[in-house]
């Protein structure tokens, strides 16, 4: 091997590039042969790239970005089932007749001090008196004039537009503000799948990287990191969770991942660090203390690369269990912010839906999240068939 | 064997000690400030400061962590601050109908797991396996709120094989009546992960020399599978079962909550929402000891079991 | 089903029910049977629902509806309110009459009945306790203990003569000295009791029907107390009803209270809808109810299933389950006929949106801030919020007073209406400009962003969903903060809030109640938005002077344009109660303050669809 000859000639030239190339390359080839072989893995990777293709159509507003425009009447019904007999219309609420006060032909006295302003406003007059100078220059020689009537313009064809008719049915329905569902849907798996992987990642960083720690230096680096490991991994996972929750207070996605990744790591550490207990005393990292490389790079140029397929299977496992996590976060009220749309959210919001006899929404994101964690699930069996056939067979907790 | 468990037992301290300034830090530092919400509708900063004095939360940082740590030792957490009711005695009280669900469950989880796993096992590779492991991941990719929403729905509603929610008195009376359904929805959301788990210890098993060896001699097959390969996996089967059973106490706050089943994770989620820190404090402090201890425990039934596992 | 088959699943049924009924019932009474003084039947039994756990059984311990709930049936006040009379009349309950009001609103004298005992305890001893004024002096007293730190001590604070002195005493020993004399709570006989305030205050009788006041035994308390001085496990009064079984957080159950004094049943109405519940409650022995059995059930999903089951008498349909069940005002046809009961009040409560006055952004009372919020409230779709988040179950507030609260103005129409294309005038008037990106600016050219503080629950976060839509609308860039109560209520009352939508619910109907929510001095305390408009401050100590009268609702008036003009708040919605009820039970309505209608109630033997 290369390597070999470049370590015993003890060459100047640098061997980083070589034994990646000499101790991967093989592996990978093989793996992606081996993938292509098993029909179910390709057809449940096809179905993840779909999903991923949607989800960067959607992150890019080419799809769905349209969502949140209330297209249809209120929980509008799917189009196959037909549109809902017109419900008879609700009689004026009165409110009750008790007696009135004897006050109350009062006229008040109060004075409103913007009530001039309001006025003419309401008159559609410009009101009189000295003009605050913004509105005043934006009469005459404002640079943003025509920007500002744009918007004026805008703003009327927007007014316009909420008062358009509203359909009836919609493809798979509506929800009860009269958002479509499908778009919904499409627009939550962009969340949804960014939080699986996003988090995903930050867990397998924070695993990947402690468990390279202590696994490689050993002795006191060790026992400190397994310490913290076992404290964190004792604490009941709920409340780990609503205790990082409240820390964090509420910022919106990045939350929703940091309060994941913060607290789902532990798993990774304990698998890496194995590895690279395992990996530490084997020839290659030998050979590369002796050509002088770094502890750093022999952690993460040499051993990586030999453990890089177990981190693949941690993190394709986690996203899996992330996106279904998130469900629960909206559960607890920790989900996604207003103006963004998740499974979870969708769930959430469903699950009063389903007595009133409004399915859809419920089916969709459900359908659509089982669509998605049941391909990705099956396809991170392939990944660890192929990397690993010695595991051929087996399945992942 | 006396050293290690000694070894262990004297490990747990420092593991502890983490738990106990994690829990501190998090849910004290950072917040939960109750007086406000204790003090009434109208209330005046005369009566917040009298509250925060009768809670003890006016005190130094250090002063409360030696409170807590005393409280630990000792075993008393107080009383409730919203409820007045003892800490000690809503555990006792909540335990039962937390472990009313779960034990059933885990049982039945366990047998029908296994059953089924060594069933799969036996036939590898065929199309049922495959057929049935697709089914699992198909069946463990649904959220469980979706699992629980449903189910509720069709089975004690439309169906009303069931009450759709309650709590009675007699253990029976819980466990035949009210804790069936939530049984059922668990065993659905266990039984696909532990199945797909216990294939993969049993397969391990299989491919194992001794088998060979059975099959060699010609011990029956049935034999084989029911006998030798069980009694081996079974260790992983059973640590991994045990090792679960804290988390799955309060994991199943969602159930308890659609079930109203006065439990240990509804009443979790009460305290955190209440900023209940007695409760929070003694909850997450005998979890995380129950985790740790039967972590141990697992390790030690895995010694016990198998000889050649080495202990370190 | 044949209708055989469903007399004998009936039959069964009730069999079944009253063996388990019986069972359990000659477990605790059957030593009590023969002495009975009340009518109850342990055989008719009421169940409800409650959507929210309950914390314990104290007066003055507990703060949230559904332990207040539970103690209204257990304890007795000494005035309620007559259970048909609308709008709320207060009548005497342990009080021979109404108190005797002297000295300009100062001084209240008030009897008490003889002969009314507490429930049998084993901390009497034996012996038969009876009801004395000093019971309620010492209940009165118990709220200003500094010990007990009771959420209700608001409710005497600062009005009755010595009593602050004795609480300020407390704090400095570490003991508070029941047995000291207290000049504003006298008890010149074993029945009298004599209340000195330090000023007018014509509210009194309203607070003396509020549960807190309850009276308890001195002797329960000091058997029974936790180290706070409260024996929230420990109910002992002398209402229609005892403790019988408490699941915390699950179920509690009531029994009748054998020694209960009972009382007939002769309540009157104008109400043509009332006159067939008169007739059929007319002339009755009261309590007819044996056991009312409350459930805990918190998801919507569960609750509405539940009632739907038959497992449940009594719920609170709640606005989320609303369309499943109502048909705007009226029950849907397939629950009218089965025969299920509507009983349908507007709650004597007001949810409405505030400012924080003191907040640097949307505060202070500049033309160009008033117009900021103005701009907002006149942003805000409340048709929307009623039709899609309140399922048709509200109405839009127009006074802050609700019905049913005296003061309440049913003629009086609010000017702030729902108006965007106004508001986007308006900020463009004072100078909130548009940027590039479309949002506005503040008019010095700062970023303009709207922090909205709401919880982390499924209302919440439709309520963030309006208003962002509403700040949408006039290009105000809005931010939802989340956090749970009790950290927001910490934020707000320091004043760190920028809006929030709250709710308050009458304490006791009047008029009062509500209009100290802008008083500048309680600021910090239930002044939520921070507000101090010196001309609503001054309006207001005028009105606290003064009884129920023309004068006072013209204050009133000339209040409620300070708040449409300054805009501190945004008046929300007035939501519907809808009580839903089975078809065995007799005489159910609900009633606006009182919190349960048990001892008022009956159920038919045999359920009518049968």
């Amino acid at each position: 091997m290369a390597t070999d000859t470049a370590a015993i000639a003890g060459a100047p030239r640098p061997a980083q590039r070589d034994i990646p190339h000499t101790v991967s390359p093989g592996l990978w080839t093989l793996a992606w042969r081996r993938l292509r072989a098993d029909k179910v893995g390709m057809v449940s990777l096809a179905i993840v790239l779909a999903f991923i293709v949607m989800m960067i159509l959607s992150g890019l507003g080419l799809i769905a970005s349209d969502w949140q425009r209330e297209v249809g009447v209120n929980y509008a019904p799917p189009t196959f089932l037909g549109p809902e007999a017109p419900a008879t219309p609700a009689p004026e609420a009165v409110v009750p007749r008790t007696a009135a006060p004897a006050g109350s032909n009062y006229q008040s006295k109060i004075v409103d001090p913007i009530g001039d302003v309001i006025a003419s406003l309401k008159a559609g007059k410009v009101p009189g008196g000295p003009l605050p100078p913004e509105t005043a220059e934006e009469k005459s020689v404002d640079p943003l004039a025509d920007v500002m009537s744009e918007i004026r313009a805008d703003k009327q064809v927007e007014a316009k537009a909420e008062h358009r008719v509203r359909l009836a049915t919609l493809p798979f329905g509506g929800d009860k503000w009269g958002r479509d569902v499908l778009k919904k849907t499409i627009k939550g798996s962009e969340t949804s799948i960014f939080v699986g992987i996003a988090s995903a990642v930050v867990a397998t960083f924070i695993g990947t990287l402690l468990g390279a720690l202590a696994g490689y230096y050993g002795a006191k680096v060790d026992d400190f990191l397994n310490w913290f490991y076992s404290v964190f991994s004792s604490m009941p996972p709920l409340l780990l969770i609503l205790a990082v929750a409240a820390v964090l207070q509420h910022k919106g996605i990045v939350t929703i991942i940091l309060i994941l990744g913060l607290t789902g790591w532990t798993g990774v550490f304990r698998l890496i660090r194995a590895e690279y207990l395992k990996h530490k005393a084997r020839e290659y990292v030998q050979a590369a203390d002796a050509i002088g490389a770094s502890n750093a790079r022999r952690m993460f140029v040499h051993i990586f690369p030999n453990v890089s397929h177990v981190v693949l299977v941690q993190l394709s496992i986690l996203v899996v269990g992330f996106i279904k996590a998130e469900v629960i976060l909206s559960f607890l009220g920790f989900g996604v912010p207003v103006d963004v749309v998740s499974w979870g959210s969708m769930l959430n919001e469903a699950q009063n839906e389903l007595i009133l006899g409004k399915w859809w929404q419920l089916v969709a994101a459900g359908t659509a999240m089982a669509l998605l964690v049941t391909a990705f699930s099956i396809f991170t069996d392939s990944l660890r068939d192929a990397l690993d056939p010695r595991l051929k067979g087996r399945t992942g907790a | 064997m006396g050293a290690y468990i000694f070894r262990r037992l004297w490990q747990m301290i420092p593991t502890m000690l983490g738990v106990v300034l994690l829990v501190f830090f998090l849910f004290n530092w950072v917040g939960g400030d109750p007086a406000y919400v204790l003090a009434g509708k109208i209330s005046n900063q005369e009566q917040i400061d009298n509250i925060r004095r009768q809670l003890g939360i006016d005190q130094p940082y250090y002063i409360q962590l030696g409170i807590f740590v005393k409280q630990i030792v000792t075993g008393n957490f107080g009383a409730s601050w919203s409820t007045n009711e003892r800490v000690s005695h809503i555990l006792i009280t909540r335990l039962g109908p937390s472990l009313t669900i779960l034990v059933p469950l885990l049982i039945l989880d366990t047998l029908i797991s296994i059953a089924l796993a060594l069933a799969v096992a036996y036939v590898r590779g065929s199309l049922t396996d495959r057929l049935v492991m697709i089914v699992c991941t198909v069946g463990l990719s649904v959220s469980i709120l979706v699992y629980i929403i449903v189910f509720q729905y069709v089975f004690a509603y439309k169906l009303g094989w069931f009450p759709v929610q309650g709590w009675g008195d007699g253990f029976w009376h819980n466990l035949v009546v009210y804790a069936s359904l939530p049984i059922l929805i668990g065993l659905v959301v266990s039984i696909a992960p532990d199945l797909r788990l216990f294939r993969t210890f049993i397969l391990d098993e299989i491919n194992q020399d001794y088998v060979r060896t059975g099959r060699a001699k010609g011990v029956s097959e049935n034999r084989v599978m029911w006998v030798h390969v069980l009694r081996n996996a079974s260790i992983p089967i059973i640590t991994n079962l045990m090792s679960s059973l804290p988390g799955l106490l309060l994991g199943s706050f969602l159930i308890e909550r659609f079930f109203s089943i006065p439990g240990i994770g509804r009443e979790v989620i009460l305290a955190v929402e209440r900023s209940d820190f007695p409760v929070i404090k003694a909850i997450t402090v005998y979890v995380a000891f129950a985790t740790i201890l039967t972590n141990l425990l697992a390790d030690l039934t895995y010694k016990a079991v198998d000889p050649r596992v080495q202990l370190k | 089903m044949t209708s055989a088959m469903r007399a004998v699943a009936g039959t069964l049924h009730v069999a079944v029910a009253l063996l388990a009924i019986g069972a359990l019932a000659s477990l605790s009474i059957h030593t009590r049977v023969a002495h009975s003084a009340s009518p109850a039947d342990p055989a008719k039994v009421i169940r409800q629902v409650f959507p929210a756990a309950e914390t314990g059984f104290d007066p003055a311990g507990a703060q949230d509806l559904y332990s207040g709930t539970i103690e209204q049936a257990v304890f007795e006040t000494l005035l309620t309110y007559d259970y048909l009379a609308r709008p709320s009349k207060l009548v005497p309950l342990t009080a021979e009459a109404l108190p005797q009001i002297t000295d300009q609103g100062r001084t209240y004298t008030l009897t008490i009945r003889k002969g009314i005992f507490f429930a049998d305890d084993p901390a009497f001893k034996g012996r038969k306790r009876e009801l004395v004024a000093a019971d309620f002096a010492y209940s009165l007293k118990r709220l200003v203990d500094p010990k007990l730190r009771s959420p209700w001590a608001w409710l005497v604070q600062g009005k009755i003569v010595g009593l602050d002195a004795l609480a300020e005493a407390a704090r400095k020993s570490g003991r508070f000295d029941y047995d000291a004399p207290v000049a504003g709570l006298a008890t010149p006989d074993r029945y009298t009791l004599v209340i000195h305030l330090t000023h007018t205050d014509y509210n009194l009788p309203y607070i003396l029907a509020h549960e807190p006041t309850s009276a308890v035994a001195r002797e329960i308390i000091d058997t029974y107390a936790d180290e706070s001085g409260r024996a929230m496990a420990n109910p002992v009064g002398t209402g229609p009803y005892r403790l019988k079984e408490w699941v915390r957080g699950t179920r509690i159950v009531l029994d009748a209270n054998p020694d209960y004094r009972g009382f007939t049943w002769d309540f009157t109405s104008d109400d043509p809808a009332d006159q067939v519940l008169i007739a059929q409650m007319k002339g009755k022995r009261m309590p007819q109810i044996g056991r009312v059995v409350v459930s805990i059930i918190e998801e919507d999903q569960a609750r509405l299933l539940a009632f739907k089951n038959d497992e449940v008498d009594l719920m609170d349909l709640g606005g989320v389950l609303a369309p499943n069940v109502m048909d705007g005002d009226r029950l849907r046809p397939e629950f009218a006929a089965r025969g299920i009961k509507l009983s349908r009040i507007i709650d004597p409560a007001i949810i409405y949106t505030y400012w924080n006055l003191q907040d640097p952004v949307v505060g202070g009372l500049s033309k160009d801030k008033i117009a900021l919020r103005r701009a907002m409230a006149m942003a805000y779709d409340v048709d929307e919020e009623i039709r899609v988040v309140r399922n048709g179950q509200a109405i839009e507030a127009q006074y802050p007073i609700p019905p049913g609260v005296v003061g309440f103005d049913p003629g009086y129409r609010s000017p702030v209406h729902y108006d965007p294309a106004l508001a986007n005038e308006l900020l463009d008037y004072y100078g909130y400009r548009r940027g590039a990106d479309g949002w506005r600016a503040l008019p010095d050219g700062k970023p303009l962003t709207v922090r909205y503080a709401s919880r982390p629950d499924s209302l919440g976060r439709q309520q963030d969903e309006l208003w962002k839509k509403a700040l949408d609308r006039i290009g105000i860039r809005m931010e939802v903060q989340k956090d749970r109560f009790p950290e927001m209520l910490k934020a707000e009352r320091q004043c760190k809030l920028m809006m929030r939508t709250a709710s308050w619910i009458a304490d006791y109907p009047d008029a009062d109640n509500f209009m100290q929510l802008l008083y500048g001095p309680n600021t910090g305390q239930n002044n939520n938005a921070c507000a101090r408009i010196p001309a609503y401050d001054r309006l207001y100590e005028q009105s606290i002077r003064m009884p129920d009268s023309p004068a006072r609702d013209r204050l009133y008036h000339d209040m409620t344009r300070l708040i449409e003009v300054y805009a501190p708040w945004r008046l929300g919605v007035l939501t519907y109660r809808n009580m839903l009820v089975q078809p065995r039970v007799l005489g159910y309505r609900k009633h606006p303050i009182l919190h349960n209608e048990w001892k008022y109630i009956d159920v038919s033997a045999r359920d009518p669809r049968q």
